[in-house]
C-alpha cells in the first residue's frame, strides 16, 4: 500500500532550489534508506516527509489523504510520523519525562504511560536509565533514548537522519539491531538516511538516492570535487591535490565527477609502483550486498567498488591488502 | 560607639520590636514592587518570546529600541507618567496621581524592557532543535513554545529577579508618582530619603538593611532553584 506519494515537490531557499522531486512513492511497512552526498537534499526531504516543513511547491498524499500544508493539518499528520534527528537533543530533565512528553501530548493515561515508557526503554536496552538525568548521557545513549522517545509515540513511520553518525562501531551495531527489531516487532515503516552504503544495504529493502536535490538511480556514487589537469598527454581529475584519477577527455576545469562502483575493477599488480591508468590503494572494508561484494579501497580518497562473489573468491581479498584498481571511462560522469 | 554603629544597633532594635511604621513601609514597598514585577513578567515574557522566535519586519529595530529603553532614567518615566495622569493629562480623569497604582504603572514601564530583553536573550540561546523535537513528537506550536520557555527558565527567572531588584530599589518613580504619603505610598527608598533629609539615620539604616535582606532572600531562592533544576 502506498504510504507517501509525492508529486512535483520542490523546496527552495532564497531562490535556490535544494529539492526537486518529480514523483516519489513510498510503500508502508518497508525500510527505506536515503543516500546521497552532502547537500543533496536528504535532510530537506526528511523534514518534508516528517511534516515539519512544508515544501515551496508540489502535492503530497499520506495514506491516500492529500496533505494540506497548513499548521493544523501538519500537526495532525505529525502524530503518525516521528523524526529522530542526526544529533538528537533531549529535554533538560529525566529520561522518563523525555519519553513521557509525546505520550502526554497524546493524552495517554498515567498507568499506560508508565508501561509504554518501560517497554520503549527495554526495546533500546536502556531500562536502567529510566530516572537518569538526560543531560549527562553519552552520544550513543542519547540516540537510543531519542529512538525510545520516538517509538513510545507508536508512529506509523519512523524517520531517522543518519542514526549512526558520529558513533563508535559498537554503538552503530546497537542502533542497527534496534532498527531491525523495531521493524520486526512493530512493522513500522522506517526511512533513514546514511552515508554508509553498506549499512543501507544491510538494513533496507528499498534504496532512494538523491543527487543535487533530485531522485536519481544509484549509479551516482563515489562523488568527488576537484579539477581537470593534463599530465603526460593524458587527462586526470585531481582531488585534494594528491589523488589523480584518469578521466576521458573533457573541456571542463573545476568540476564534480561520480564513478559507478561497477566500473571499477581490481587488476593484477604489475610491479612496485602502479602503472597508469591504475591506482594503488589499501582495502579498508568489505561487505556483502545482495548479489555482489562491496569493497572500500583507500587510494588517497575512499573509493567504493562492487564485484561479483566469484571474483572476490578468486582474488581471496582481505582487509589491508594492497590492490591496483582501474576505472572504466564509461563509468565516469561529469557534473 | 561610633555614629554608624549606634545607628545599626538602633535599627536592629527597631526591626526586632516590629515597629508599625517600619512594617507599613515594607508592606507598601513589597506590594508595589511585586505587582509591577508580576505584570511586567506576564506581559514581557511572552513579548520576549514572540520577538525572539518571530520573523517580522523591523525586528532588529524593536530589539534596538528595547535595549535603548534599558537606559531610561526613572525621572523621565516619572515626568511622562505624571504628564499623563495629572489632572490635566489624558488619564487625569482616573485620579491616579499619588496612588500605589501610579507607582506600579511607572515601574512597569521601567522594567518591561528589562524582562523583555533578558527573555529575548535567554530564548535566543536555546537550541532550535528543542522546538523541532517537540513538534515532531506531536506538540502544537503553543506546547512547543512552553518547551522552549522551560529550557530557558534560568535566564527568564534571572530576568524577573533583575526586574524585582530594579523596582524595589528605585526612588524616582515612587517619589514623583507616589508622593511619599505616609502609610499609603511611602516605600523603603522614599522613606530612607526622607529620614536622610531629616537627619534621622536609624530608620533609614533599618530600611536599608531590610532592602538588602529582601534582595538576599530573592537571590538565595534563585540559586536554590537553579541548583535543584540543574540537579
Amino acid at each position: 500500500m502506498t504510504l507517501y506519494f509525492l508529486k512535483d515537490i520542490r523546496q527552495s531557499y532564497a531562490g535556490r532550489t535544494v529539492l526537486d522531486i518529480a514523483e516519489l512513492a513510498l510503500d508502508a511497512g518497508n525500510i527505506y534508506t536515503l543516500t546521497g552526498p552532502n547537500g543533496a537534499g536528504k535532510t530537506t526531504l526528511l523534514n518534508i516527509l516528517s511534516f515539519l516543513s512544508p515544501p515551496s511547491a508540489g502535492q503530497m498524499t499520506f495514506n491516500g489523504i492529500p496533505v494540506k500544508f497548513n499548521a493544523a493539518s501538519l500537526q495532525q499528520f505529525r502524530k503518525s510520523v516521528v523524526l529522530v534527528d542526526q544529533h538528537p537533543i533531549l529535554f533538560s530533565t529525566t529520561v522518563f519525562k523525555n519519553i513521557e512528553f509525546g505520550l502526554k501530548i497524546r493524552k495517554i493515561s498515567r498507568k499506560k504511560r508508565n508501561r509504554i515508557i518501560q517497554s520503549s526503554l527495554s526495546m533500546v536496552g536502556m531500562k536502567a536509565f529510566i530516572n537518569a538525568d538526560a543531560r549527562y548521557l553519552s552520544g550513543g545513549e542519547t540516540k537510543r533514548i531519542a529512538i525510545a522517545r520516538a517509538l513510545a509515540c507508536a508512529p506509523n513511520v519512523l524517520i531517522m537522519d543518519e542514526p549512526t553518525a558520529n558513533l563508535d562501531i559498537e554503538n552503530q551495531l546497537n542502533i542497527e539491531s534496534i532498527i531491525r527489531e523495531i521493524h520486526r516487532q512493530h512493522n513500522v515503516t522506517i526511512i533513514f538516511c546514511t552515508h554508509n552504503i553498506a549499512q543501507g544495504a544491510r538494513l533496507a529493502s528499498q534504496h532512494i538516492h538523491l543527487f543535487a536535490g533530485r531522485v536519481t538511480d544509484t549509479e551516482h556514487e563515489n562523488i568527488f570535487k576537484g579539477e581537470i589537469t593534463a599530465l603526460n598527454g593524458r587527462q586526470y581529475f585531481r582531488i585534494d591535490e594528491k589523488v589523480l584519477i584518469p578521466v576521458p577527455a573533457t573541456d571542463k576545469r573545476e568540476t564534480k565527477i561520480s564513478i559507478h562502483p561497477g566500473a571499477i575493477k581490481i587488476v593484477d599488480r604489475r610491479g612496485d609502483e602502479p602503472v597508469p591508468p591504475s591506482l594503488r590503494g589499501k582495502v579498508m572494508g568489505l561487505s556483502v550486498e545482495k548479489d555482489w561484494i562491496r569493497a572500500m579501497v583507500d587510494v588517497g580518497v575512499l573509493i567504493s567498488l562492487i564485484m561479483e562473489t566469484n571474483e572476490y573468491d578468486s582474488r581471496n581479498l582481505r582487509i589491508n591488502d594492497l590492490v591496483d584498481i582501474e576505472i572504466h571511462p564509461d563509468g565516469i560522469t561529469f557534473f | 560607639m561610633n555614629f554608624f554603629g549606634d545607628s545599626l544597633m538602633s535599627a536592629f532594635g527597631l526591626m526586632l520590636s516590629l515597629d508599625k511604621e517600619l512594617i507599613e513601609i515594607v508592606r507598601v514597598s513589597l506590594n508595589v514592587s511585586l505587582a509591577s514585577t508580576i505584570i511586567a513578567g506576564v506581559a514581557g515574557i511572552p513579548a520576549g518570546f514572540v520577538i525572539s522566535t518571530g520573523d517580522f519586519p523591523l525586528k532588529r529595530g524593536v530589539i534596538t529600541l528595547l535595549n535603548t529603553l534599558l537606559a531610561l532614567p526613572t525621572v523621565v518615566i516619572g515626568l511622562l507618567v505624571y504628564a499623563m495622569i495629572s489632572r490635566n493629562g489624558i488619564f487625569g480623569v482616573y485620579d491616579l496621581l499619588y496612588t500605589q497604582k501610579a507607582i506600579i504603572i511607572g515601574q512597569i514601564i521601567l522594567v518591561m524592557p528589562i524582562v523583555t530583553t533578558f527573555t529575548i536573550s535567554a530564548i535566543s540561546r536555546i537550541d532550535a532543535r528543542y522546538r523541532k523535537t517537540a513538534m515532531t513528537l506531536g506538540a502544537s506550536p503553543f506546547q512547543a513554545a512552553l518547551v522552549i520557555l522551560k529550557e530557558a527558565r534560568f535566564g527568564i527567572t534571572a530576568a524577573v529577579v533583575a526586574a524585582f531588584g530594579r523596582v524595589i530599589s528605585e526612588i524616582g518613580i515612587c517619589m514623583m508618582l507616589g508622593g511619599n504619603i505616609s502609610g499609603y505610598t511611602r516605600t523603603m527608598t522614599t522613606a530612607m530619603a526622607l529620614q536622610y533629609d531629616k537627619g534621622e539615620f536609624v530608620l533609614a539604616i533599618a530600611l536599608g538593611i531590610i532592602l538588602l535582606a529582601i534582595s538576599l532572600v530573592v537571590n538565595i531562592s534563585l540559586t536554590y532553584f537553579q541548583g535543584k533544576a540543574t540537579g
